[in-house]
């Protein structure tokens, strides 16, 4: 059976954007109803960023909040690149098009609901979807214990912090400089907690060396673990076989059809 | 309605329009329903397929190269029967809906070119017609390293011409295409397809290596249309066989100008990814264009480029 694709595209209009910290840009884009709703947690869009024809490619971004009622999809991005730099530039008010919805999102694995405890771990951009990981798992009743790392204090998105903690988790920051929280790795913080806690699920996302370690210190404690990577991607949608995701039983995966979230363990880190 | 005739025919496929898609940048169409109706175009063009499964390159395999992409895929597909198996019932109802499908036969050897070719041949009645890829950049095996002399591009045709009845096109690479375009064309190769993406390289001067995982991999885009133009044009003169031009096509210019130089058909191939809808847009501004030229009918203005 041939699958049936879910991608469309759609208009946005930038309505806030602003640096959140050193080089990460948060954004607020109206979009339509109809792609904020379809946006489970841990799935990302495809963005056009206008105003340099030469560079083709769209920016692929997993988002930290979709807002169906508002028609409102928050993004927060590192500039890293010409795309990025761009995106952060843009004014209130301008916009493109966006292709959505994407990938697969985060899942609770069977055991991980009401009255069970459940760790999440971002490291450096790749906390916006692991602040929907914890939203979606605090609406399922779970306790979720956050570690959030960042290089600096001044490369951590605070705002994402402060969402944690009104979801009601209970919040760790490291920095790898100790200006925030306690000095160290994520690994580190979360190899504590693993000691303390027994976990339904583990949720991470940030460098991949970093989930690398986390994968390794969940499998060790016994506890399933998902992981929302990145790659380079083309298309977003399935067409290009670019995003390609080396597998632990051989072959690979495609990154933006079947993930960007996986079980760890399927993956060859 | 276009008061303009837009029906060609590419070497005994039988499109409604000239506009298709390059394989490897369209899946294999499904992908593209929800951003418009497939079947809009006259044809489009599968993903290269072996007669085994094959994994491709490890990652990266795209880097981004201004107006350009390079990928180095490495043309990693499920294998014949897997294609068939799970593509097959949509591209038959592409087929019922008008859309002409192309499967593209890949292969690193002769031999593996034609038991590709079989399977397909026996599997795929929704095929209208056969591309060889002797052209890809990204294998180390097979594609452009036998389809870039006129013997081994000759070679292959030969091998693969009598295992089916159905249009056989051959992709070329950019290449000596003049040569090469008349030695596969005295194989019996119903029509062509060019150019492949060039071979390119993206070094990443801070780690000294490759931005992909090979050193080298296919450049396409914007920034190879003109090459690919001049290329049809050089194969058109060589050959009376018609042609499938790709290569940068994001507008109805861009598909007019490969028109003009000779070719029956045009591929839309990277806009693709990028921006979803070009296809279909192509199309609409091909049809505007051939109105203002004043013909009722497209074919006469294939290879009407005044020198």
């Amino acid at each position: 059976m041939t699958p049936e694709s879910k991608a469309r595209a759609f208009d946005y209009v930038v309505r806030e954007v602003a640096p959140v910290a050193e080089g990460i840009h948060r954004m607020v884009m109206g979009v339509p109803a109809e792609l904020a709703g379809a946006l489970a947690p841990g799935m990302f869009v495809n963005v056009e960023v206008p105003h340099n024809p030469a560079h083709l490619t769209r920016v692929p971004l997993s988002f930290a909040s979709a807002d169906a009622a508002a028609g409102e999809l928050e993004l927060v991005f590192a500039a890293v690149g010409d795309a990025t730099r761009r995106l952060a530039a843009l004014r209130p008010g301008e916009g493109a098009t966006v292709l959505g919805p994407l990938g697969n999102g985060w899942w609770l694995p069977e055991g991980a609901g009401a009255g069970s405890r459940v760790v999440v771990v971002a490291g450096g951009v790749g906390l916006p979807p692991v602040v929907a990981a914890a939203r979606m798992a605090r609406s399922a009743g779970c306790a979720v214990d956050a570690v959030v790392g960042a290089q600096s204090a001044s490369r951590l998105w605070r705002g994402g912090v402060d969402e944690l903690e009104r979801l009601g988790c209970s919040v760790t920051v490291t920095t790898d400089d100790g200006t925030c929280g306690l000095r160290g790795f994520t690994t580190d913080a979360l190899l504590g907690l693993m000691g303390e806690h027994a976990y339904a699920a583990c949720l991470t996302c940030g460098p991949n060396v970093m989930m690398a370690g986390v994968a390794r210190i969940a499998r060790e404690g016994g506890t399933f673990c998902e992981a929302s990577l990145e790659r380079m991607m083309t298309c977003g949608f399935g067409a290009c076989s670019t995003c390609n995701v080396a597998l632990a039983r051989g072959g690979y995966a495609s990154c933006c059809m079947d993930g960007p979230v996986f079980d760890a363990e399927e993956v060859a880190w | 309605m276009s008061s303009v005739s837009m029906a060609v025919d590419l070497g005994g496929i039988h499109m409604e329009n000239p506009v298709c898609t390059a394989s490897g940048t369209f899946g294999n169409g499904w992908q593209f329903e929800g951003f418009y109706d497939v079947s809009e175009l006259g044809a489009i063009t599968c993903k290269g397929v072996s007669a085994e499964p094959w994994e491709g390159n490890p990652a990266p395999r795209m880097a981004e190269l201004p107006s350009a992409v390079m990928n180095s895929v490495g043309l990693q597909n499920p294998g014949v029967r897997a294609f068939v198996r799970d593509y097959g019932d949509y591209l038959a109802g592409l087929s019922a809906r008008g859309c002409k499908v192309i499967c593209q036969v890949a292969g690193h050897s002769v031999e593996e070119y034609v038991r590709a070719l079989e399977l397909f041949e026996e599997l795929a009645p929704f095929a209208a017609g056969f591309e060889l890829n002797i052209s890809c950049p990204n294998i180390a095996k097979g594609g452009s390293a036998m389809g870039s002399t006129p013997a081994g591009a000759a070679e292959v045709t030969r091998a693969c011409r009598p295992h089916t009845s159905r249009p056989l096109l051959v992709k070329l690479a950019p290449t000596n295409v003049g040569e090469i375009a008349r030695a596969v064309e005295a194989e019996g190769a119903d029509a062509l397809t060019l150019i492949n993406t060039i071979p390119g390289m993206a070094i990443d001067v801070r780690t000294r290596r490759s931005r992909v995982s090979r050193p080298t991999a296919g450049v396409s885009g914007p920034a190879i249309h003109a090459i690919a133009v001049r290329m049809v044009w050089e194969a058109a003169r060589a050959v009376s066989i018609p042609i499938n031009g790709v290569g940068g096509v994001t507008s109805g210019e861009d598909a007019a100008e490969f028109i003009l130089a000779g070719a029956t058909a045009v591929s839309v191939g990277t806009a693709n990814l990028y921006d979803p809808m070009a296809a279909p847009r192509v199309l609409r501004e091909l049809e505007q264009w051939a109105e203002g030229q004043g013909v009722t009918d497209i074919n006469e203005l294939i290879g009407a480029f005044e020198c």
